[in-house]
């Protein structure tokens, strides 16, 4: 009998194998081999010079060395980490706002909501263009502040301000991102639990702190993970309203790799930044299923 | 029996058309450009058009994509051979994409056709490779002049366009009015191709009668060059705005009124009907040394055939058709450009003054690189100058800094 048993495991789990062999391949081919090709890339010198001819060799870590010792890689990195940490930190909070605010059940609701979500449905492309124009030194940000007495900086021509611009047009997008992913999870919170909490004599505070959020909790946990990674690898909103400049001060891992692979043909070099960029993202994906996996135990 | 010969005759008749047919279709080619200005883009589409009726051996189809998505395709085309068969690209990019494979050697079909000496030296040595080998031809050329609000020149005092670089420092601080969102110079100082391709005329400015070359950019001249153009952003007499904007945006400041002088291109004259009659205007070579010299860049572009051409002959063919005396006139005239070719007599039926000044400033016009490490050589150049702009960095400092990339490179294979 015991035998029999083991027996049906096995033939079980063969028979997952098998259920999963189609995806392993798919990841393997479409996945797998661009990572692998861009790794082995990375530790090359390929370039405008030897592409063609072939004679690229390894080169081992050189180009990982040269870019941490170079002084615009490193604003670069760093500009990324800022760029991303301060996306999420606003679309986070301004979002989890929107979306308590929303539940709220009050005339036309549904339909401001929906109005904000424009900004998210709009091409990255669009709403580049339009931080451009508005950021502009005598553009429509400048002009609105002028208009209560205050004087704007110049946004995208100082080093100083051209990050902040790009991250206020970015979280223009990710506000109502946030929003619609938060409002789904307090969607799933039923309005009996808060009743019971107001009969027990329970503040708007103390719901929010010890019904709310230990309830959202996955839901948090997600939009942030998500965020992060989205924020991350972020190329399109830099690449239209800055080109990542001036002066590099918006440049991110994506549009400084981008910048070596296509603008200048050192494919080794590009190859390395991206290979930063998916550590990077490898280290948070694997601390989100760590939790994950902690949240499930 | 009869029958039977008839039936046979008739299937061996039906076979022989259909191959006739099918031989005498034409191969499909695929032309890529990224002419995106009405005037260009009707021209090129329309030649395609006639080429296409005038012979049966190809049939082209042209096909637009963006300059920078021209780029990447190219890049990754070189990888994984998805080319087009003929493909334009900007002349100073040329050499890249010839080192990286992207087009095929055509030198033996052009040499035999015997008119490569009607083409001036500069456009046509941007399709050659460092053993003097040719990848393709170039299409159109252009250069950098001067633009002038005369109206504005006029309300400061002055009824002639600056001769030199003295004076035009002179008017452009007295024509600036940034209360008023009017300065004295406009140009593009953007992080890019085009930036670098608008600051090398200042870098290069001629002092005794000495201009200089990339490979030189700590001499004297080129750092009061830069200083000129330091010195006109933080002065409030060039909007600071420059350090984004495009020719395009210049070029727009410029005929909106904003700008009493803008640093504009060839094509730009096919544009002055943007102006719409707002105020009187004149170009003059760009004075960015001593009186009576001058100093421009190079544009244009250039047309190849890509590696793995379905038909390369007939190909090499259209682009002998396309860059032909006649045809080289007919372009220069509908899209504004110059001809490459010395043999081409453009008639030009509008702004035919500005257009003589162009023609002069191609005299002083030097062509970037051509170097198959170019883009770094530019990018190089527009940072070191954005650092003066941007971020007040010292002129002969960030030339010196610009130098510390620039000089392995040129030391290795050196500028023509």
């Amino acid at each position: 009998m015991q035998k029999r048993k083991i027996s049906v495991s096995a033939q079980k789990r063969k028979e997952a194998y098998f259920f999963i062999l189609p995806a392993f391949f798919y990841i393997l081919l479409v996945m797998g081999y661009p990572m692998v090709y861009n790794a082995v890339l990375s530790l090359k010198n390929m370039d405008v010079k030897n592409l063609k001819s072939g004679a690229s060799v390894f080169i081992g870590l050189q180009n990982y060395t040269e870019l941490f010792g170079n002084e615009t890689f490193r604003l670069v990195l760093k500009n990324t980490f800022v760029f991303t940490i301060a996306c999420l930190v606003f679309q986070f909070t301004i979002g989890f706002a929107f979306a308590l605010f929303f539940k709220q059940h009050f005339p036309l609701s549904g339909l401001i909501r929906g109005m904000i979500l424009i900004s998210y449905m709009m091409p990255m492309a669009v709403t580049g263009l339009l931080g451009k124009n508005m950021f502009m030194n005598d553009g429509l940000i400048n002009d609105l502040l002028k208009r209560i007495g205050m004087t704007g900086p110049e946004w995208l021509t100082n080093t100083t301000y051209s990050l902040p611009a790009v991250i206020i047009m970015n979280c223009w997008v990710g506000i109502p991102f946030n929003m619609l992913l938060l409002i789904s999870g307090l969607t799933s919170i039923h309005d009996d639990v808060y009743e019971s909490a107001m009969i027990d004599g329970a503040g708007w505070g103390k719901r929010f702190v010890f019904i709310t959020l230990p309830l959202m909790k996955s839901s948090i946990l997600a939009v942030l993970m998500l965020g992060f990674i989205y924020t991350f690898r972020a190329f399109d909103l830099m690449y239209i309203m800055t080109k990542g400049g001036p002066l590099n001060s918006t440049d991110v891992l994506g549009t400084y790799s981008y910048m070596f692979s296509f603008t200048q043909f050192k494919f080794s070099r590009g190859a390395a930044v991206a290979m930063v960029l998916f550590a990077c993202l490898f280290v948070v994906g694997m601390f989100y299923l760590h939790l994950l996996r902690r949240e499930e135990e | 029996m009869m029958k039977k010969i008839l039936a046979l005759v008739l299937m061996l008749a039906v076979c022989f058309s259909v191959f006739a047919v099918a031989h005498a279709e034409p191969t499909e080619v695929e032309l890529w450009h990224y002419f995106d200005s009405s005037n260009d883009k009707d021209m090129i589409n329309k030649w395609v058009d006639d080429y296409n009726a005038l012979q049966d051996k190809i049939h082209i189809t042209a096909t637009y994509v963006s300059r920078q998505e021209l780029m990447n395709q190219y890049a990754i085309g070189a990888i994984s051979g998805e080319l087009p068969d003929i493909g334009m690209v900007d002349s100073p990019d040329m050499a890249s994409f010839i080192s990286l494979g992207v087009f095929a050697d055509i030198t033996d079909q052009l040499n035999a056709w015997g008119e490569l000496d009607q083409f001036y030296p500069g456009p046509l040595s941007s399709c050659m490779d460092a053993e003097g080998k040719l990848y393709g031809l170039p299409q159109n050329t252009n250069c950098l002049a001067l633009g002038c609000n005369m109206d504005l020149l006029k309300a400061a005092g002055y009824d002639h366009m600056p001769k030199d670089l003295t004076e035009l420092k002179e008017m452009v601080a007295k024509t600036s009015d940034p209360e008023n969102g009017i300065y004295g110079m406009a140009m593009c100082c953007i992080g890019t191709e085009e930036g670098t391709f608008q600051l090398l005329p200042w870098l290069r400015s001629s002092v005794g009668g000495q201009g200089v070359n990339v490979d030189n950019l700590t001499a004297q001249s080129a750092v009061d060059g830069l200083t000129v153009l330091g010195d006109f952003i933080h002065n409030n007499y060039m909007s600071k705005e420059a350090v984004n904007w495009t020719q395009a945006d210049a070029w727009y400041a410029f005929c909106a009124g904003k700008a009493a002088m803008v640093e504009c291109g060839t094509w730009h004259l096919a544009m002055t009907g943007d102006i719409n009659g707002a105020f009187e205007y004149d170009f003059c070579l760009l004075p960015t040394g001593e009186e009576g010299t001058s100093t421009s860049t190079i544009g244009g572009e250039n047309f190849g055939i890509c590696t793995g051409c379905k038909d390369t002959d007939a190909c090499v063919d259209f682009l002998k058709w396309m860059c032909s005396k006649e045809k080289e006139a007919e372009w220069a005239v509908g899209a504004g450009k110059i001809p490459v070719r010395g043999d081409s007599e453009a008639e030009y039926t509008y702004e035919t003054k500005g257009f003589q000044v162009f023609v002069d400033e191609m005299n002083y016009a030097q062509a970037r690189g051509p170097h198959a490490e170019w883009p770094t050589i530019s990018e190089a150049i527009y940072t070191a100058c954005q650092s003066v702009f941007v971020d007040n960095a010292d002129p002969a400092e960030a030339l010196a800094k610009a130098m510390e990339t620039i000089a392995p490179i040129v030391a290795e294979n050196p500028l023509p």
